[in-house]
């Protein structure tokens, strides 16, 4: 089921060295890209149906195309390298792997919209892969890739690496530029969207980097040949790390359209232990549950995602077994989430803080149906109605698990009346 | 004047000035959308969510209307059940974590989240686990008190420091429900306009030292005034009360709107000499330096009238323009000489180019409309020989050291009417208490040539006499305030055909050489 067109690299030995990256294809792309107008660059993408694989699954040449013409502003790439959806881990095997292959697709991209600056906003956490990415990105300067004249063409291009300082917020594209600013990590208003206002008020695009990181393979070999791969909506591969209860845990490079059970039994051999399955979180865990048997006739691409009322999101799979414990882990979620809430807007910053409240309340076993009710019902009074989707991305999934795990928090619940009785 | 655009609110036509965002547009119109942390003169920021619209055919269809511009043909949801049901719902994450010490908050009676509560929630708190608990109290400088567990985090205060004062003192620190207002360690709030945080704040997070625990804002009773701190001439808000058993009284100045004056804001000088009038005022008159009637000292000035042959009048750079041209006639009909030398008003290099000026009087530029002589040396010329100077409040001290003063003086019977004791009043042969500007009607003119009509506010229980009154009481007569004010519409050509009443609210800007037009 594997393929290898992202990780074609990745078993190499120091295959995030230059010499080895490009003995085995690295800048490769370079002749054709310059001897390819840049809007035909933007059409090849476009005919591709390369998706932001951040998590939205924008399409990535549709993006592109909301620049604005002409502005007399430069236009600016940040390359969103944040990864901090819990659950997560696809681009930090692409910074530590293959860093040349990210470096040439931001050349192509770069080249496409006419950029000459670009900021790559990496976590903070990322410590070991900000070494070896700039180790990568000095490579490149030396030898010729970036800089004044990129690959010997009249091109200046400069990258610059721009570490965050731990925020999960600021994966969000708008307070990531903010973060860049030099500003404290919060959401901008929409619009204007980044394409016209973004980084210091000019047109900016923000790609994740493993939408750069397809790149280069869309120009190598193709529209059509990236299309070969995945589903008609849904076109490619996809990086996905695959955690939780399975026996053999772990990022894999599959096409996008896959049975969602298939690959957890096949690729990552099945539930761990011979325990049963209770529940798959599909994309990172802002994404709503899948029971199994809605996992049934899940396929891994965006369109079956949404029609099983989910979302495709990171490719950050997680598998639940039976001893999980819902409450505890929607008390989890709901931890995180209010740790990384940025305070901007009210309802994210009081009613998450809240929420945390209540289901720890729940856990003490001093809860009642009443908190069960109302924590359902803050998640709507929450939602949608923030500057981001930050709320969002905790109200989902805590929904869904409260619409599908609603008996064990009764069980929590029901102990709670129980232990008030024997008093 | 802009141009008008028609939008539906609520499926209603209303006719709306273009240009501005949905919350100004539609309030022109008289429709409140509520909101926390937009303010005009700071701009929007959309972090409180109370202002979310519905925009119907709209993408997207939720819109914070703060940041919406109003655009022809928007059809604006505002009564919607889920337009109610987001207020409602943004008003109880307002106050989960809100102390909701209403008895023992100062703003209590000008809250917007009281307000808020009432019109948008009225619902009994569903809050059952502990509240978030952060400071109170805490001194932010400048008389700032701040107390962050009343704080709805709309960053006002820190949108004011960094926009208008450029002197970014404030911060919000932290994430999620642990995000406060609060300033550097020690760097509290440094700059001349500090205590507007405490207009602007909507809930009652920033108060000040000098407000805090004095009064119920309810009792208070809101009359417009000018300020006289300087000649900006800020229109303020004077907030006053008469205590039971005791004499009306100002707690407080707050800014009024005046775009073409002040806009929003006032200095926190202007705003804290609101105790000036209560304090330091000359109550009684005084003959020789001992307490009178004012009815005496009137008659004794009169004598002291019959004596003297050479009399100078010198006006305050702060008199109002009725009372200067008072002064101007009484002067003209007994051959005095009239001054209005008042250089000691002047503080240069105070002014910072922002609303505080270098001069500190409020309507010099009355004197100079008027025609009246400042300079230095026709003063000294006049008083070298005068027999009597009579003193229409003009702070001498301000002008000359307290020894040069007894020393220009030496010889001259002095008759002061003044507002404030002081060591002249003390040393004055005759000294009679006037009304300070709180407590009178009259116009002004500011350093920018914009006239301000302001009305009396202050009713004191023993009514102090106008200046105007005092030059009319020196012939023995009481004064035709209206018939003053007459005298300057025929005088300056702007004023023409008005009435103190008919002077727009904004001031009225006279034009440059309005001042060649007025024979003295």
């Amino acid at each position: 089921m594997e393929v290898k067109i992202l990780s074609a690299r990745f078993h190499l030995k120091n295959s995030n060295t230059l010499k080895v990256a490009k003995k085995h294809g690295a800048y490769k792309t370079l002749d054709k890209l310059f001897a390819t107008a840049p809007e035909d660059v933007i059409d090849e993408v476009k005919r591709s149906g390369l998706r932001g694989r951040g998590g939205a699954g924008f399409p990535a040449g549709v993006k592109w195309g909301f620049l604005p013409k002409n502005t007399g502003k430069p236009v600016y790439l940040a390359v969103n390298s944040d990864e901090s959806e819990p659950a997560t881990f696809k681009d930090r095997y692409i910074l530590v792997k293959d860093p040349h292959l990210l470096i040439e697709g931001i050349i192509i991209c770069a080249y496409a919209i006419g950029c000459h600056d670009t900021y790559i906003y990496i976590r903070g956490e990322y410590t070991t892969q900000v070494k070896v990415l700039q180790a990568a990105i000095d490579e490149a300067y030396a030898a010729g890739y970036l800089g004044e004249k990129v690959a010997g063409q009249d091109y200046r291009l400069d990258v610059t690496v721009h570490r965050g300082a731990g925020a999960y917020v600021c994966g969000e594209e708008t307070a990531l530029l903010e973060s860049i600013e030099g500003k404290k990590g919060q959401p901008r208003s929409k619009p204007p969207f980044p394409a016209v206002a973004g980084l210091y008020g000019c047109p900016t695009i923000i790609n994740n980097v493993q939408t750069i990181a397809s790149l280069p393979f869309i120009l190598d070999k193709g529209a059509d040949a990236y299309k070969a791969y995945g589903t008609e909506k849904s076109p490619g591969t996809h990086l996905f790390g695959i955690s939780g209860h399975v026996e053999k845990p772990g990022m894999y490079e599959l096409p996008l359209g896959l049975p969602l059970l298939e690959v957890i039994n096949t690729v990552a051999g099945g539930v761990w232990k011979g325990r049963k399955l209770k529940g798959i979180i599909p994309g990172g865990s802002s994404t709503p549950v899948l029971l199994p048997e809605e996992a049934a006739d899940a396929t891994l691409d965006y369109e079956s995602m949404a029609a099983h009322k989910t979302m495709f999101g990171s490719g950050g799979i997680v598998v639940l077994d039976e001893t999980v414990d819902i409450v505890q882990l929607v008390k989890n979620l709901i931890d995180f989430y209010h740790h990384e809430s940025c305070g901007q807007c009210t309802p994210c910053r009081e009613g998450l803080g809240w929420m945390l409240k209540i289901i720890k309340k729940i856990l003490r076993r001093e809860g009642t149906m009443d908190d069960v009710l109302l924590l359902r019902e803050l998640c709507d009074n929450i939602e949608m109605k923030t500057v981001c989707v930050l709320s969002a991305a905790c109200t989902m999934p805590v929904r869904s698990y409260l619409d599908k795990f609603r008996h064990e928090f009764e069980a929590y619940v029901a102990d709670a009346a129980t232990a008030q009785a024997c008093q | 004047m802009a141009d008008k655009i028609t939008l539906f609110v609520n499926g209603v036509e209303v006719e709306v000035e273009s240009g501005k965002n949905l919350i100004d547009a539609v309030a022109a119109a008289g429709i409140e959308i509520p909101h926390l942390c937009y303010h005009p003169a700071l701009g929007a920021d959309g972090n409180c969510r109370m202002c979310l619209v519905g925009i119907e055919d709209g993408r997207p269809p939720l819109v914070p209307a703060c940041k919406t511009p109003a655009q022809a043909g928007m059809k604006v949801l505002l009564d919607a059940a889920h337009i109610k049901k987001i207020q409602h719902d943004v008003m109880e994450f307002e106050l989960i974590n809100h102390p909701i010490d209403c008895p023992i908050c100062d703003q209590a009676g000008e809250c917007k989240l009281q307000d808020y509560y009432m019109t948008y929630h009225g619902q009994p708190s569903r809050m059952t686990v502990p509240q978030v608990q952060k400071s109170k109290k805490l001194d932010f400088g400048c008389g700032v008190v701040h107390d962050q567990e009343r704080c709805v985090t709309c960053g006002r205060c820190v949108r004011f420091c960094r926009q208008i004062t450029k002197t970014g003192e404030l911060g919000i620190v932290n994430r999620s429900d642990q995000a406060r207002v609060t300033i550097f360690p020690g760097r509290p709030l440094n700059n001349r306009y500090a205590l507007n945080v405490v207009d602007l704040c909507p809930v009652g997070a920033m108060t000040s030292r000098d407000f805090r625990f004095q009064q119920r804002v309810w009792f208070l009773k809101k009359s417009p005034g000018i300020c006289h701190g300087c000649s900006k001439g800020c229109n303020i808000v004077i907030d006053h009360h008469r205590e039971k058993y005791a004499d009306d009284r100002i707690y407080r100045f707050r800014p009024r709107l005046n775009l073409q004056v002040n806009g929003y804001f006032i200095c926190d000088e202007g705003r804290l000499s609101y105790r000036r009038e209560n304090e330091g005022r000359l109550t009684v008159a005084r003959i020789g330096g001992q307490p009178a009637a004012v009815a005496d000292a009137l008659a004794a000035c009169r004598d002291e009238l019959q004596r003297a042959q050479k009399v100078v009048v010198l006006l305050s750079p702060s008199c109002s323009l009725e009372q200067m041209l008072a002064a101007r006639e009484w002067a003209a009909r007994h051959g005095a000489i009239l001054s209005g030398f008042s250089d000691g008003y002047l503080k240069p290099g105070d002014g910072d180019g922002y609303l505080i000026q270098d001069d500190k009087s409020a309507n010099r530029a009355g004197l100079l409309l008027l025609g009246i002589d400042c300079r230095r040396e026709t003063f000294l010329a006049a008083l070298a020989e005068a027999q009597l100077l009579i003193n229409c409040d003009n702070e001498l001290e301000r002008s000359f050291p307290l020894e040069e003063l007894q020393q220009l003086l030496m010889g001259i019977r002095t008759i002061l009417a003044t507002s404030h004791d002081s060591p002249c009043a003390a040393t004055a042969d005759i000294a009679v208490p006037v009304a300070s500007f709180s407590e009178y009607d009259g116009a002004v003119v500011n350093c920018d040539g914009i006239l301000q009509c302001f009305r009396k506010a202050v009713g004191k229980n023993e009514p102090l006499p106008d200046m105007a009154d005092f030059i009319a009481a020196l012939d023995g007569t009481a004064a035709d305030r209206a018939g003053l004010f007459t005298a300057l519409a025929a005088l300056i050509p702007a004023l023409a055909g008005q009435s103190a009443d008919t002077v727009p609210a904004q001031g009225l800007k006279l034009n440059e050489n309005e001042a060649a037009h007025v024979s003295a």
